[in-house]
């Protein structure tokens, strides 16, 4: 295989199928970058050699894939064609599953899923809950495709919906079918992509300046790993989606703007992208036709900030990442002052679906009815990163206008150790908390604004009853001050301001005055900061406030913490309950509980710090905090 | 240069409405710019009009309505585009700059310009105590103005903003003094706390603020007006090539023409392309004219230094002109490889190509062949000729030894060693006191006849450079009016001689509003800060006739000086008439029309139908009375005799005249009866 042409590139993808069609099955297992860290490779190779001692190589291929999504269980794999899934696996669990499972025809029954609410295993994927209330668009090819292979990605359909573009479509038919899709920038702000990349198109008309694609790959929320995942899994979708935003707009030249902390993600996107080149998928005469267009790779070193498009594009240009005004929008005047696509990974992967199956399919998924504009719902879905004190944390992907139980029960599991659920964060660190009243919400970007939140790029962080609110306020306030670029009076000083203001009532020296400052300095912020990071920062605290006030008030007025969190204002006290086994004794860092074997244990406040280790070690709910 | 600024294409006009005051501004026009035309005052902190919009202090954020659409922009960067009201004292308006402005005042409550704005917009402090307040008044309040200041001014990336976040803070690369920073001073001058401190340990001046206070005036002009008047930092003092095309004073061979059908190829936006270095080239640190400019990996294709990627210092206009139209050489290559290596042989440039361009006029003229130049082509446009010529002077070899010489022993050698008219030679050989003419043809202006000839070490113009007043712009237009300007400019000029400045920062780029002077032509705003420089550095008031007096002393002592040399008197003020005048039939034919209308209207002669070479005389005796004319005025106005000696009582005036120095002029003033 050398280059691909409009006519060949079906007969790559059928020979690659024809090639997996050879084999009995195929073993996928999971390398996203969480099952890497829980040892994925290993299984992956352990498992080749364990093919090869049984002589099963020619029968069985491994196939390393990219983020499956249900990461609270991996490492993971699944046996195809019945969809059989494994779950937190150990290099020695794999003799069991080709001795049993690929030479004895049963799976292993100890390593299939187990269902939390029913305890009944669930041995095909599909069945699984996690997956079950998914819809893939972004996520299409995820736990199939093997991100390091360009025919594995063509086999999967790949750059079909490019072959039509070049083949029968102008750009302003590209162009056509995103606008009538409805879809909305993933990246946060959920800016029409259509109408972006026209105003691009009529900006070059106006300026006669060759424009710019980039694609936004500096997630930088805590928590969430959408984009990164989605490169991981899919780098070929993201290229494909930047080809055709490339053929919509007129663009020659495309960045991607990665962070060095994606490793995995910056390897298999180096990689996918010289495979595409090689091929001619990349580069001049793209599939034999006459558009040609090329990415290059800008790493960024980490800064949150960066994320920002402004921002974005200053560090491209090798100046210092900070946000400029965007009186000019970037599609006007972006990187080196030329008309600038900005869209971020979960978009550009979106767009070969649009382009492929049609703006209407894709309009016709989601809320709201889009058909006359794009503000008027949330078409499509949505991948979210589900973490926190969640039971199935992972990937998931849903349609727009789904309700928040629906994530957080249902596909999430419920909380972990049957707690209470408390709130969910979305948005990222500048996104709000929303709380159980509103579970209920259907998700899109316009309910969760309304809420004081917004979808930002899809983290959700959910929240048990031992969390306190005033303290999650401050986190984020505390990772923003840092994060912060410093540029703007508003965002740097209101946010040691406000982290100063959530410092004190967390330490119970509020004061109703010093409540009122903090309301007044949240306002200034959101009006007057230069860029959205400023302006979207305060939301950790003013979506607390707005739903979880009596909290702040307790810490203030009554000098208590109700979620038992804030260590100034807490006290640990253990309870008859306790059987004194004397765990906690032992795993206590000051060696402050003391007691004898089966009888009560008590704590010496003197020493404590507050820890909570005991709490949280204590199997009987003895340990207390007052 | 004055009278070339360059009009910006037409923007389109938009009305904005500001607290009720309705205004049109181009397109494009910050709403703080809109503001101030409106006559309303918007508070700014971290805003400067010599640097770019930064948007970072947000002091000046306004409410504006766009489309019936209300929201909160920052004044200083957002870009009217579209008709808009204003509402800078809104209750949204005032909330919010008492918002920031409390913010600021909670971490530097004692810093001046804080303190000022929050008092008058009531902002207080906040409730809680700043984990980071400064009390200092001197702080730093992160506005950026130095930064932006070190950038685009002085074209330096020095200081730059490090960290984020509460650790944001100005600083040079990791935090060590930086061997690029020169010491320019701008990012102090344009900091507005004082958070920046100059030290001057070496010159140790009586007001340093009162110096600064002008330099940075100075330095605004350039970073503001530079690009429209001049384009000394683009492209540097070459920016005039095109300019005396167009006025018809682009030295063209050997001074017979003003202008070139090929000087397109020699023009401004060629050496654009050859001055690579983006970086500011000014003869001392803190320039921001930074008008030296260099060409980096030139190969020049003969010489000893043939193949080898070099360095050029220049081209200077002076330079392309002399050394390229002036010899017929429209070669941007060529040009640049005579101003390499006669900078490598130690040979001056407009010596090198005025000399040259009278051994080519002298070979087209059948006066030098071949074979009194030794094998060279001297024909105007030869390149390779002229090259050769400049490595034959650096070895002291051939032909090269004789232009060597220059155009004053050239005259004399070709006179009597290859029968040349000596009348001819004397008329187009451009020098007098025997040094070579500098690159502006003077013919239509009698004022810069003056300026050249009269000059003490010989025509060059940095005595006085008078043509556009004169010529263009009709300022001078007697005796009298001309003999003031050939008194004030040459003395003006000496003091900066005296001083140690550059002439270029006085009057080629001016200031904005120069031209609603009595006198733009001597730059009354920059004459302000000459005077202040004189007197923060020492400590005394000085008016400009003290200034004028100052240079007239040493102006003095300097004619005595070139009469005791032999130099000193009319005869040696005297140019050649290819400075006055055409010489040749050809030359009058060029701009026949011209001449003949000067024939008709100034001398009252017909020229109908007159031969060209009656014409030639009498255009020729006038032009020549004329110039005896201007030698009697500025004697006159000088205070010396009409063979040019300064009188007793002029040196007694100006308290030069000591013994030895009136021991020099008496012999000739008794001459003249004078004594």
């Amino acid at each position: 295989m050398t280059r691909i042409e409009l006519e060949n590139l079906e007969e790559v993808g059928r020979k690659h199928r024809e090639k997996l069609a050879r084999y009995e099955g195929l073993l996928l297992v999971c390398t996203g970058t969480g099952c890497v860290s829980a040892g994925a490779f290993s299984i992956r190779d352990e498992l080749r050699a364990l093919l090869e001692r049984h002589k099963l190589q020619k029968k069985w291929l491994v196939v390393p894939t990219g983020c499956n999504g249900f990461c609270a269980m991996g490492p993971i794999l699944v046996v195809q064609p019945a969809g059989i899934f494994y779950q937190k696996l150990g290099p020695k669990d794999l003799a069991r599953i080709v001795e049993e499972h690929l030479l004895g025809g049963k799976p292993v029954r100890s390593l299939l899923h187990k269902d939390a609410a029913s305890g009944e295993v669930v041995p095909r994927m599909a069945d699984i809950p996690f997956f079950a209330k998914q819809q893939l668009i972004a996520l299409r090819n995820k736990g199939l495709v093997d991100p390091e292979s360009i025919a594995s990605a063509i086999s999967f359909g790949t750059y079909g919906a490019l072959r039509k573009a070049l083949q029968g479509m102008k750009p302003a038919e590209v162009l056509a079918e995103v606008k009538r899709s409805g879809i909305r920038g993933r990246g946060g702000a959920g800016f029409p992509t259509g109408l972006k990349w026209e105003s691009c198109v009529e900006a070059v008309a106006r300026t006669g300046k060759p424009p710019v694609v980039v694609c936004n790959a500096d997630e930088g929320d805590p928590g969430a790993f959408m984009d990164r995942s989605i490169i991981e899994t899919d780098p070929h979708a993201v290229l494909e989606g930047m080809c055709l935003g490339a053929y919509a707009v007129g663009a020659r030249e495309g960045f991607v703007y990665i962070r060095k902390e994606y490793p995995l993600a910056l390897e298999r996107l180096e990689k996918a992208m010289a495979e595409a080149r090689k091929h001619g998928l990349l580069g001049e005469r793209i599939l034999g036709t006459h558009f040609s267009f090329d990415i290059r790779i800008h790493r960024g070193a980490g800064a949150f900030v960066c994320g920002e498009s402004t921002a974005l594009m200053a560090s491209m240009e090798g100046r210092v990442g900070e946000p400029r005004a965007k009186y000019v929008h970037n599609v006007e005047s972006g990187y080196q002052g030329r008309p600038t696509v900005l869209n971020n990974v979960e978009t550009w992967a979106n767009i070969p679906v649009i382009v492929g199956k049609g703006g209407a399919a894709f309009a016709a998924i989601g809320s709201g009815d889009v058909s006359q504009s794009p503000w008027n719902g949330s078409s499509g879905t949505k991948v979210f990163s589900l973490v926190g004190n969640i039971r199935n944390t992972g990937l998931v992907e849903v349609p727009m206008g789904i309700r928040l139980r629906e994530i957080i029960f249902d596909i999430g599991g419920g909380i972990h150790g049957g707690r209470k659920f408390k709130a969910v964060q979305t948005g990222g660190p500048s996104g709000g908390c929303i709380p159980a009243e509103l579970l209920d919400l259907e998700v899109d970007f316009d309910n969760l604004t309304k809420a004081g939140s917004m979808m930002g790029s899809g983290g959700m962080i959910v929240m048990d009853d031992r969390t306190c609110m005033v303290d999650v306020a401050k986190y984020f306030v505390d990772f923003l001050k840092d994060e912060s670029c410093g540029k703007c009076t508003p965002c740097r000083e209101g946010l040691i301001g406000v982290s100063e203001m959530l410092g004190r009532i967390t330490r119970g020296e509020g004061t109703p005055e010093l409540l009122d400052e903090l309301e007044r300095t949240c306002r200034v912020m959101a009006s007057a900061s230069l860029c959205q990071l400023g302006a979207t920062a305060p939301n950790p605290v003013l979506s607390t406030l707005r739903y979880f006030r009596d909290e702040y008030l307790a810490h203030i007025e009554k000098r208590k913490c109700p979620a038992g969190v804030c260590k100034e204002l807490i006290r640990y006290q253990i309870t008859k309950a306790c059987t004194g086994c004397g765990v906690c004794a032992r795993q206590c860092p000051q060696k402050c509980i003391t007691g004898e074997k089966k009888k009560l244990h008590v704590i010496d406040r003197k020493n404590c710090i507050r820890c909570g280790i005991c709490r949280d070690v204590c199997k009987f709910d003895a340990v207390r905090v007052s | 240069m004055s009278g070339t600024t360059t009009s910006p294409d037409k923007v389109p006009a938009v009305e904005v409405e500001i607290d009720g005051h309705k205004v049109e501004v181009p397109e494009g026009t910050t709403l703080l710019a809109a503001a101030r035309k409106a006559g309303v005052r918007i508070p700014t902190l971290c805003s400067h009009p010599a640097v770019e919009p930064y948007g970072a202090c947000r002091v000046c954020i306004t409410e504006i309505e766009v489309r019936g659409r209300k929201r909160l922009v920052t004044a200083c960067n957002y870009p009217v585009r579209e008709p808009l009201k204003a509402f800078t004292e809104s209750d949204e308006t005032r909330q919010q700059r008492r918002g920031v402005l409390s913010l600021m005042l909670a971490r530097w409550p004692n810093v001046p310009a804080v303190r000022v704005l929050a008092e008058k917009h009531g902002a207080k402090p906040p409730a809680y105590r700043h984990p980071l307040r400064n009390e200092a008044t001197d702080a730093c309040i992160l506005c950026g103005l130095c930064v932006r200041a070190c950038s685009e001014m002085a074209w330096e990336d020095i200081i730059a903003f490090a960290g984020r976040g509460a650790g944001r803070r100005v600083m040079m690369p990791f935090g060590e003094p930086s061997e690029r920073c020169t010491g320019c001073g701008t990012c102090a001058y344009i900091c507005p706390t004082g958070a920046i401190k100059v030290h001057d340990e070496q010159n140790r001046p009586v007001d340093p603020a009162r110096i600064r206070k002008y330099g940075f005036r100075l330095t605004q002009e350039m970073t503001l007006l530079d690009d429209q008047q001049c384009q000394m930092r683009r492209v540097g003092t070459a920016h005039l090539v095109e300019i005396m095309d167009a006025y018809d004073l682009l030295p063209t061979h050997n001074y017979k023409f003003g202008k070139h059908p090929d000087t397109p190829k020699i023009a401004s936006h060629v050496w654009k392309t050859f001055v690579r270095q983006n970086v500011p080239d000014g003869c001392w640190a803190g320039c921001q004219m930074s008008c030296a400019k260099a060409v980096e990996d030139f190969v020049p294709r003969t010489g000893p230094y043939q193949g080898q990627k070099v360095l050029v210092d220049g081209p200077e206009y002076e330079t392309v002109a002399g050394c390229g139209s002036n010899i017929g050489v429209f070669d941007p290559h060529d040009i640049l490889e005579i101003n390499f290596y006669c900078d490598t042989y130690g040979i001056d440039t407009i010596s090198f190509g005025t000399a040259t361009a009278f051994a080519m006029e002298c070979f087209e003229a059948g006066i030098l062949d071949t074979e009194k130049t030794g094998g060279l082509e001297l024909r105007f446009g030869n390149g390779t000729a002229a090259l050769e010529l400049l490595h034959q002077m650096s070895r002291g070899e051939g032909f090269g030894v004789i232009v060597g010489q220059g155009v004053a022993e050239m005259k004399r050698i070709f006179a009597e060693k290859f029968g040349g008219d000596p009348a001819f030679l004397r008329d187009i050989g451009m020098e007098v006191k025997g040094l070579e003419y500098s690159e502006y043809v003077s013919k239509e202006s009698l004022a810069q006849q003056g300026g050249y000839a009269m000059a003490l070490k010989g025509p060059q113009h940095d005595e006085a450079w008078l043509i556009f007043m004169d010529m263009v712009n009709k300022q001078l237009p007697t005796f009298e009016k001309k003999a003031e300007a050939l008194h004030y400019f040459p003395m003006w000029r000496t003091w900066f001689g005296l001083m140690g400045l550059c002439k270029l920062p006085w009057n080629d780029v001016e200031p904005e509003d120069n031209a609603k002077y009595p006198e733009p032509n001597k730059v009354p705003g920059h004459v302000e800060g000459y005077i202040n420089f004189w007197a923060g550095m020492t400590g005394q008031e000085v008016t400009i006739d003290d200034i004028i007096r100052m240079s007239e002393r040493v102006y003095n002592f300097q004619r005595v000086f070139n009469l005791r040399m032999g130099k000193g008197t009319r005869e040696w003020d005297r140019g050649p008439y290819r400075a006055m005048g055409p010489v040749t039939v050809e030359e009058y034919e060029s701009r026949a029309e011209r001449y003949d209308k000067q024939l008709r209207e100034l001398v009252g002669y017909d020229p109908a139908g007159k031969s060209t070479p009656e014409k030639l005389a009498a255009l020729r005796k006038y032009r020549e009375e004329q110039y005896e004319g201007l030698l009697d005025a500025v004697y006159k106005r000088r205070g010396w005799t009409r063979n040019g000696i300064p009188t007793i009582e002029t040196l007694r005036n100006l308290g030069i005249d000591y013994p030895w120095v009136v021991e020099v002029v008496r012999p000739w003033l008794e001459k003249e009866g004078a004594a």
